[in-house]
């Protein structure tokens, strides 16, 4: 077969180019994170074929072909590895392209590969942005109509692109369908045209760790003993990183299947709060700290400049060194920004209200017990801080509930009654935080 | 001789060009017949397309200076609108999406103001914008009363 190719193609001296390289002996794991993500983009593929087999992208019937997909034990487990490997292949992007700048591999002769492969990221992230909305449900409703709300703060064309990306002035099905069409055809048309680029720089040129010993080789060292082949070593190395990468999906959307939310409400009656997809929390949170005056800057002015950076890298950066060691400024601002994005996720993620079983009136609540999950569900959405005891005790006078601002404010007699445009806490918490403050507000 | 010579390869560059012009103009023009198509296809509704008046019900229904959330039959999903009966100044209709990143508004009867529960946008009875990072008033929509019927239209640009 391979005999029979080769003298039409001429391929044995291709694959030879690309297979026989050598590879440093001491390789990490983190060289195959682009691998990896190969193989969670074919996971994705093949489960989303499956997917839309039975998936229906209209607004009266995508509900309830998930819940029929959702009915049979097999359907459930493939939207959950569908659900699962989306969040590992955002997470393996972001990891490959920090490991990718960590190792200076971005910079010559690399510069296209990292273009194609900020193509790909966009991609990607195009992709867990528009799968949100297809199963129909509140969390996508809303996440899609704040989501697409953002793109009218783009000067002069703003309200323009909100329609075009809605194909409407709201979230519709016309918006539910279109989100389908870029999800299924044009993201992925768009992954494997950025993908057939980025792949075969990597072969031609080698990955950037190869590059010493192959100027060794080229000089004319013998490096087979600080080397291993490509084949079978270095696959065999990868294919084991891929199992774990699976081992992992699989167990996870096997323990914690992805669930369905209540079926989308453009009326909201049950007064749901929206909130993005984790890895939109940075975000979402950035946005809290910005005045209203300045959003214009939080969701035109960073995400282009983000662009800028990330597609400019290669000619940004002039400094030729590729060693982490002479690159201190390049990483600071990257660990910077990392780090700052991460601290945001997490306070995006911990300010979502938690919910919590109705207890009934507690005549001597603990704060642990019986006070903090109330502010958690309730209030630390606004007011981060507040399900701290420090905090909490700050707002009350202890044992003088009449005289505390937090009854005050949550029994509605000082206005405006917390927590703010929502419903009241119930009459049995008001009690509770009350009997609270009335034993002296304790930490216990 | 030699000039003959030169003519023809000076002829040759001519034509050369000439058809390397030529192929580029007619994949330029094939290319951007599509690129029109695809711009007229996927161009979206104007902000003013759904005007049809429907019904929401009698004026008795909605009591002075108690906004009522109704439902406008769009298309595909149901619109939210207020529609804010201010006794003497008249009958209005808000859309319920918050100017901000349109997360829907609740009504607060207790403060009489309409808050957005996302960012913590203010709005008072009138849509008019009081507090957070909402950048303009609530948007109004059409309405009209014919006898008591109370009709909402699509939205007032």
């Amino acid at each position: 077969m391979m005999k029979w190719l080769d003298e039409r193609l001429n391929l044995s001296s291709l694959i030879g180019s690309l297979f026989e390289h050598p590879v440093p002996k001491r390789s990490s794991f983190l060289d195959y994170l682009g691998f990896a993500t190969l193989f969670v983009f074919i996971s994705q593929a093949l489960t989303g074929i499956l997917l839309a087999t039975v998936y229906k992208p209209t607004a009266a019937e995508a509900y309830t072909s998930i819940q029929a997909i959702q009915a049979s034990p097999i359907g459930n487990y493939v939207r959950s590895l569908h659900s699962w490997s989306a969040d590992f292949m955002v997470v393996l992007v972001i990891m490959h392209l920090l490991r990718v700048f960590y190792e200076g591999a971005y910079k010559r002769p690399r510069e296209l590969t990292w273009i194609a492969g900020v193509i790909l990221l966009i991609g990607t992230m195009g992709l867990a942005f528009t799968g949100y909305l297809l199963p129909w449900d509140q969390e996508g409703y809303w996440a899609t109509t704040v989501g697409t709300a953002m793109a009218g703060f783009v000067p002069g064309i703003g309200d323009f692109l909100v329609r075009f990306l809605r194909d409407g002035s709201q979230v519709t099905g016309a918006t539910l369908t279109r989100f389908y069409s870029v999800h299924m055809l044009v993201l992925p048309a768009i992954i494997l045209l950025a993908f057939m680029p980025h792949f075969f720089f990597v072969l031609r040129q080698g990955m950037s760790s190869t590059d010493a010993l192959s100027e060794a080789h080229k000089r004319g060292e013998d490096v087979s003993k600080k080397s291993l082949p490509f084949w079978p070593d270095v696959a065999l190395r990868m294919i084991i990183v891929v199992l774990i990468v699976a081992v992992g999906i699989w167990v996870l959307a096997a323990i914690y299947p992805q669930g369905l939310g209540d079926p989308a409400d453009a009326l909201n009656k049950s007064h749901y709060i929206p909130e993005p997809a984790w890895y939109f929390f940075g975000v979402y949170q950035l946005l809290k700290y910005f005045p209203g005056s300045l959003d214009v800057v939080a969701m035109v002015g960073l995400p282009v400049v983000a662009m800028v950076v990330l597609f400019g890298l290669p000619w940004l950066d002039r400094n030729p060194s590729r060693s982490p060691k002479k690159r201190p400024i390049a990483l600071g601002v990257a660990a910077a920004v990392v780090i700052g994005l991460a601290f945001l996720t997490y306070q995006g993620m911990s300010s979502v209200p938690k919910p919590i079983a109705a207890a009934g009136v507690v005549a001597h609540p603990s704060y642990k017990k019986d006070i903090q999950p109330i502010l958690q569900s309730k209030c630390v959405q606004c007011h981060e801080t507040i399900a701290t005891y420090s905090k909490t005790v700050e707002k009350v006078t202890p044992s003088n509930p009449g005289a505390s601002a937090l009854i005050k404010l949550i029994d509605g007699s000082q206005q405006p009654q917390m927590p703010v445009g929502q419903e009241p806490l119930s009459k049995d918490q008001i009690q509770t935080m009350t009997n609270w403050v009335q034993d002296g507000a304790k930490n216990n | 001789m030699k000039s003959s010579n030169q003519d023809k390869n000076s002829a040759s560059i001519g034509r050369r060009k000439f058809l390397s012009i030529g192929i580029g103009t007619v994949g330029a023009a094939l290319g951007a017949s599509y690129v029109s198509l695809l711009g007229s296809f996927l161009n979206p509704p104007s902000a003013s397309g759904a005007t049809e008046l429907q019904s929401v019900g009698n004026l008795d229904k909605f009591p002075v200076n108690t906004p009522t959330l109704v439902s406008y039959k769009g298309s595909g999903v149901e619109e939210g609108v207020y529609v804010v009966n201010l006794g003497s100044e008249g009958v209005i209709a808000l859309d319920f999406h918050c100017t901000h990143l349109e997360c829907a508004i609740n009504w607060v009867a207790a403060s009489k103001q309409f808050i957005c529960p996302c960012h913590g946008g203010v709005f008072d009875m009138k849509g008019t914008i009081l507090a957070g990072p909402p950048p303009k008033s609530l948007r109004r929509r059409v309405l009209k009363i014919e006898g008591t019927n109370v009709l909402i239209g699509g939205m007032l640009v």
